[in-house]
């Protein structure tokens, strides 16, 4: 059975392109918010397996929206992080965050995040 | 301020003759002995008072104490009144008979400004026209003179009743007035202590004679109570009497050394200005020469069109401060300061020129200084806004870049790797997701094109002023009609800060005005560059409220220029800018 994916970015052209290649390796994408508040309220809903989650959001960062994903109730979601900047820019805060890892959007592909998944 | 001579005259006609008629009373009085010595004295207050009363009312307008001096001498002929044999002018005459001490008091808590300062002082001289006019008419109801001793006084018409009331009320009446006379003294005396030297010396004459007067009606009023014999009443009334005539003289000379004491006072001022003392030092020796210790001195600083204080802060004279008047002072005909004073000095607002001329030397130099200091400090702020709003437009730049360009470059490589595996697979898809791609491509460039026409636009560099501003023009919402531009290249500082004058009226003309049509002109002329875009929008902008106006004047600061906004609400804005240009 395909795995059920939740993406988080505000960038609706990023969304689409993460959509297109998540789809096209047999995952399938139950939803999109673009901010931190609607990631939160998609994911009780839509209970998705994977949360694909930017860290640099309108409201609330990526890590603050991580750790309340996995703190709500029911069967917390895996979650990878995505950003433009680079690992060593985040520092530490990857690893507090209890997210599955990070994958810098310069190199996403549905290969990176099946490695982190596993 | 109109002289009040006519009247003036009319009351001092009316004087002297209410004087002869009082002393022709007292002298004729049937029921008082002594009466040549209080027909003398009579005439000695009445006259000493209105005649001075009525010369510094003459010379004061705007000041009480004329008007109350006068008011002293004329209530000394009602008291005189009491010496009538007629039963009428003698009720008039016992009724008013205290009045005069009443008016004394209003009169030296008064001096020397004409108005009563304090709510202690106004209390006061509540209490004794109350205690002089209201119990003074409650006892005499209830007061049969045939029974008080005087077998000789006329009948009193308003008698209700005799009553042991009137003895009562008397007695209230008289230690009122001891405590009130103590309150007074005690008040002259410490705001003799508290003046400045030349204030003091003014003020000692007045206070010392009528601190007297008060002591010496004190002990009269106590001798009273104490029923002592006829003769030392008499020596008494004639010591309160003799130095309540006396007052006048003193007033006079306290007006007369203050007179002094000013001409003192500049050539003191003189002396210290030209001993140098350092800044403040000036305005120290302004507030003792003008007997204000809050004085504060205002430089003019033409270039900002404002006044600052010594420090170099802007200093808000439109309105004075409260309760303060501020006065100009100018130098070889132009303005170089304003003196801040008291309302006080109001009425004597020659001597504050007078003084001011005097030090207007000084006030010049320490202008320059002041307006030296007040550039430092603009220099201080501009240079840290400049710097934040470095800060603030990097952080932007940044947020844009990755807001935009960034994202889209990302998608755009999750896009291509896409590609990449599907091609040989799926080759339509492939080329479909090709053409997204592409799309996407697109837009990353438009935005970075214009991310860098932000930051410096490459068409002002290669083609100059007109065909940017002409850009601008075109890329507006609202229809821009572009009246002048230079023909020759400026300076590319100059020409960048026109750039971006214009570039930012006309977003505020879109964004926040509402405007219908812009027009810009840049003209060159006379060594200066003059930019100048009007809107018919609603107006109402303002420099303070906006950091990009801010930004602007501190770029157009920067380069010797000046950004003026006119933005009435519902009058459109004009902002106009002009930056020297060799």
């Amino acid at each position: 059975m395909a795995k059920t994916v939740l993406i988080v970015d505000d960038h609706p052209s990023f969304r689409a392109s993460a959509r297109r290649m998540l789809e096209a390796d047999g995952y399938e994408v139950v939803g999109e918010a673009e901010d931190g508040g609607a990631a939160l309220v998609a994911a009780q809903q839509l209970r998705p397996e994977l949360v694909l989650l930017d860290v640099r959001l309108p409201d609330v960062d990526g890590f603050e929206v991580a750790k309340r994903l996995l703190d709500a109730s029911g069967p917390a979601p895996q979650i990878v992080l995505i950003s433009s900047h680079d690992s060593a820019d985040l520092g530490e805060a990857v690893g507090a965050s209890g997210a599955r890892g990070f994958v810098p959007k310069s190199e996403l592909s549905a290969e990176a995040i099946a490695l982190l998944i596993r | 301020m109109t002289r009040p001579r006519r009247p003036l005259i009319g009351l001092a006609v009316f004087a002297f003759v209410i004087g002869i008629g009082t002393f022709l009373v007292v002298i004729n009085g049937g029921h008082n002995t002594h009466r040549g010595a209080y027909a003398g004295l009579t005439l000695a207050i009445g006259w000493g008072f209105t005649g001075t009363g009525l010369y510094v009312w003459r010379r004061r307008p705007g000041n009480n104490i004329g008007p109350l001096m006068t008011a002293v001498g004329f209530s000394g002929f009602l008291k005189a009144l009491a010496f009538s044999n007629d039963s009428v002018v003698f009720t008039i005459g016992s009724l008013g008979e205290v009045l005069i001490y009443a008016v004394l008091v209003h009169l030296l808590l008064s001096f020397p400004s004409g108005r009563l300062e304090s709510r202690l002082d106004r209390l006061l001289v509540a209490v004794g026209y109350f205690n002089t006019i209201v119990i003074q008419l409650a006892a005499f109801v209830f007061a049969d003179p045939a029974k008080e001793g005087c077998a000789l006084c006329p009948a009193n018409p308003l008698l209700i009743t005799h009553s042991h009331a009137a003895r009562v009320m008397s007695a209230a009446q008289l230690d009122i007035a001891v405590a009130l006379l103590g309150a007074v003294v005690a008040v002259l005396y410490r705001r003799w202590r508290g003046g400045t030297p030349s204030q003091g010396r003014a003020f000692a004459p007045v206070v010392a004679v009528g601190s007297l007067t008060f002591v010496v009606l004190m002990t009269a009023l106590i001798a009273e109570q104490a029923d002592l014999s006829s003769n030392v009443a008499y020596v008494l009334s004639l010591a309160l009497f003799g130095s309540i005539a006396c007052l006048p003289v003193a007033f006079l000379l306290g007006l007369l050394r203050s007179r002094f004491s000013q001409a003192e006072a500049i050539s003191s001022l003189v002396g210290q200005i030209g001993g140098g003392g350092g800044r403040g030092a000036l305005r120290e020796a302004l507030a003792e020469a003008l007997g204000d210790p809050s004085l504060q001195v205002a430089y003019w600083v033409p270039d900002q069109g404002a006044y600052v204080d010594t420090e170099g802060r802007p200093m808000r004279l439109d309105p004075p401060p409260e309760g303060k008047i501020a006065t100009t002072i100018e130098h070889e005909g132009r303005r170089v300061a304003a003196i801040v004073h008291a309302a006080e000095l109001e009425e004597r607002r020659e001597l504050v020129r007078t003084v001011g001329a005097a030090a207007a030397m000084t006030l010049r130099n320490e202008r320059l200084d002041a307006e030296l200091r007040a550039k430092v400090t603009e220099l201080q702020a501009s240079r840290y806004r400049i710097v934040q709003a470095g800060y603030e437009q990097r952080r932007r730049l940044e947020r844009d870049l990755h807001d935009g360009a960034q994202q889209r470059l990302m998608a755009l490589g999750i896009n291509l790797r896409l590609v990449r595996d599907l091609i040989a697979r799926e080759p339509e898809q492939a080329v479909e997701l090709l053409g997204a791609s592409l799309h996407e491509l697109g837009e990353a460039t438009a935005e970075l094109r214009e991310l860098a026409r932000g930051i410096h636009p490459a068409v002002l560099t290669n083609r100059g002023l007109e065909a940017a501003i002409k850009g601008l023009a075109s890329r507006s919402p609202v229809p821009v009609e572009v009246l002048e531009t230079p023909e020759d290249r400026l300076p590319s500082s100059i020409e960048s800060a026109v750039y971006f004058v214009v570039a930012e009226a006309l977003t505020n003309a879109a964004r926040y005005a509402r405007a219908h049509r812009v027009t810009v002109s840049v003209v060159r002329h006379n060594g200066n560059v003059h930019v100048e875009v009007s809107d018919d929008g609603v107006g109402g902008a303002d420099v303070e409220h906006g950091s990009g106006l801010r930004g602007l004047q501190d770029r157009v600061a920067a380069l010797e220029g000046r950004l003026e906004l006119a933005s009435a609400a519902g009058e459109g804005t004009v902002l106009r800018a002009r930056i020297p240009c060799g």
